[in-house]
């Protein structure tokens, strides 16, 4: 049984149609990284599996039963955008709100350990129209972590976050999944930052999924490469470029040569041209970079 | 994947309970709620206060728009055909006013997000109109007494007649102040049509709620009872020449209605986009 199945999903606003039968499947306690361009159908696809709004066509079920089941809504918690939270209550009342909504027992205590978790326990006193974007998104993880959910959906949760934010809530997704104890879908235009989390991707583009594979599948897929430094780059980018498809010079000054090559055999090349190579390594093309010639491929 | 996934049904007692806590909480600590309270006690006492004032220039006094201070609470009969503004201008006014409060409270939840983060966890849709409902009601039979205290009050400083069949007078306040529940669900109901729309919100509050469609219609068939099957005719039928019958006319039209609200809410906030 997944955690959500999705089958030919479609949506219309007015004339146009967002998602055009998108297809997802996400196992039960994998981090779902779900990404795609502005206008993709990522959050359409969120809010529909979230019930705010209402699908076209399409199936969409979570854990086997149909997602307007109450019993599956009362096992997700979410954070859309970001908290519906009344910005003249603290945050320790929008909180209490929530729960009392939930009908969660023992509800301070409660409260206090998810705030605990997103390290907002200082902040609960202030009023939450008080608070930084960062500490807002802290407080939307906080409100989707509460009565401990079977299934998480975030969108876009670590826009606003700085270095220190980013880290906690990595951390608070990897210890909520640990044995299959939460599903997390989260969609995010920080493809680093969902690298170091995400178990499995999947890539929406123009209303549909093009991609899904787990975190192994991608790591296969990601083309190695070879970067390189010498003391004459043009000619070296040159020289290289006639012998290799696919030669480019990168933002931090390396050349990259994509092509399935040895380094040993453009060490030796560039030696009998003349050149020395001051630096040369291998490695693979992040998730950004294969995301961006998915994107290539598709224009 | 050691963990079996459990899926409890959280009962409808729970689930109202906790939505009736939040919405209660938070209408005890909005400061909109308490100005309402206040607009309902001051209209009254403005409007007997200010009737009858000697004209400044000509030092002669207006005739007085009641001769009763209770009229001020309800007319004589129900008079559905209003020919002036003093046959109008009754505790009926509240249920306008309550309209506004209604639009300002239910568009709050669209403008902070709060149903974005209520609907996508276990309450249902019918949760939600029920515990708008029942707290606007409450809201606006509180508005309600604050309008008698209002009345009251103002009467005793103008030193108005206070003549009336006092059981008479208890059957119209209660009929009235049952009446909340039928006008609470109205405005919920034109609210979750509305609800992205929070000026057309309270237009349509303030029109339904001045019971202008069925004053429209009462100069058409005239002062028949068959107006009370609508809130505006039942909460008119509460006069005060009312018996407990009024007040059951008044429950069975305010329940029946609050009903037909409620399953229509219900429905469309079942099939269309919520946020």
């Amino acid at each position: 049984m997944d955690a959500i199945e999705i089958k030919g999903l479609t949506k219309n606003y007015g004339q146009k149609q967002a998602l055009k039968g998108l297809d997802m499947t996400v196992p039960v306690g994998s981090i779902y990284g779900l990404i795609g361009e502005n206008g993709s159908g990522k959050s359409t696809t969120e809010k529909l599996i979230c019930g705010l709004i209402q699908p076209n066509g399409g199936s969409i079920r979570l854990f086997g039963r149909p997602h307007t089941d109450p019993d599956v809504r009362a096992r997700m918690g979410v954070l859309i955008e970001s908290p519906g939270c009344f910005p003249n209550y603290t945050v320790w009342n929008n909180m209490m709100l929530q729960a009392a909504n939930l009908g969660i027992k023992n509800a301070d205590v409660e409260v206090r350990k998810v705030l605990k978790l997103v390290r907002m326990e200082g902040a609960a006193g202030n009023k939450y129209k008080n608070c930084s974007l960062g500490m807002k998104q802290r407080i939307g993880i906080a409100f989707a972590l509460l009565g401990s959910p079977e299934l998480l959906i975030l969108d876009e949760p670590i826009n606003g976050l700085d270095v220190d934010g980013m880290r906690i809530m990595r951390e608070v997704l990897v210890d909520i999944t640990k044995e299959g104890r939460c599903t997390v879908v989260i969609s995010s235009h920080v493809l680093g930052e969902l690298e170091k989390i995400a178990t499995h991707y999947g890539i929406v583009r123009g209303g549909r999924m093009i991609r899904q594979m787990t975190a192994k599948e991608l790591d296969e897929s990601c083309r190695t490469y070879v970067a390189l430094k010498t003391g004459q780059m043009s000619r070296s980018k040159a020289l290289l470029g006639c012998r290799y498809s696919r030669v480019e010079e990168d933002d931090d000054g390396y050349l990259r040569v994509y092509d399935d090559v040895e380094p040993e055999r453009i060490v030796s090349y560039l030696y009998e041209n003349g050149i020395v190579i001051n630096e040369i390594r291998t490695a693979k093309i992040s998730l950004e970079e294969y995301y961006n010639d998915l994107m290539k491929e598709g224009k | 994947m050691g963990k079996t996934l459990r899926f409890d049904s959280p009962s409808f007692g729970r689930r109202l309970k906790g939505m009736l806590g939040v919405d209660f909480y938070r209408l005890f600590h909005t400061p909109m709620y308490y100005i309402f309270l206040a607009i309902a006690a001051i209209i009254p006492a403005m409007i007997l206060g200010t009737s009858g004032i000697p004209d400044p220039q000509t030092g002669v006094a207006a005739t007085p728009l009641y001769t009763n201070v209770w009229h001020i609470i309800a007319a004589e009969e129900p008079l559905y055909v209003v020919s002036d503004i003093a046959e109008y201008a009754n505790m009926d006014m509240v249920f306008i006013f309550g309209g506004i409060m209604v639009s300002i409270f239910i568009g709050h939840d669209y403008k902070s997000g709060y149903v974005k983060q209520l609907f996508t966890t276990h309450p249902k849709k019918q949760d939600y109109m029920m515990s708008k409902t029942i707290t606007c009601a409450f809201a606006m039979a509180c508005m309600c007494v604050t309008y008698l205290i209002g009345a009251v009050a103002a009467g005793l400083l103008t030193g108005g007649s206070f003549q009336v069949d006092p059981l008479a007078l208890l059957c119209a306040v209660l009929g009235k102040m049952i009446m909340s529940l039928g006008w609470a669900s109205l405005y919920t109901f034109l609210n979750i049509i509305f609800r992205k729309y929070f000026g057309v919100s309270i237009a349509s509050s303030f029109f339904f709620g001045t019971g202008i469609l069925i004053i429209g219609a009462a100069a058409i068939v005239g002062n028949s009872a068959w107006l009370n099957v609508f809130l505006y005719g039942s909460s008119v039928y509460a006069c005060l020449s009312s018996t407990p019958v009024t007040v059951l006319v008044c429950l069975v039209c305010s329940v029946v209605w609050a009903l037909v609200y409620n399953v229509l809410g219900t429905r469309i906030l079942s099939k269309c986009d919520v946020y």
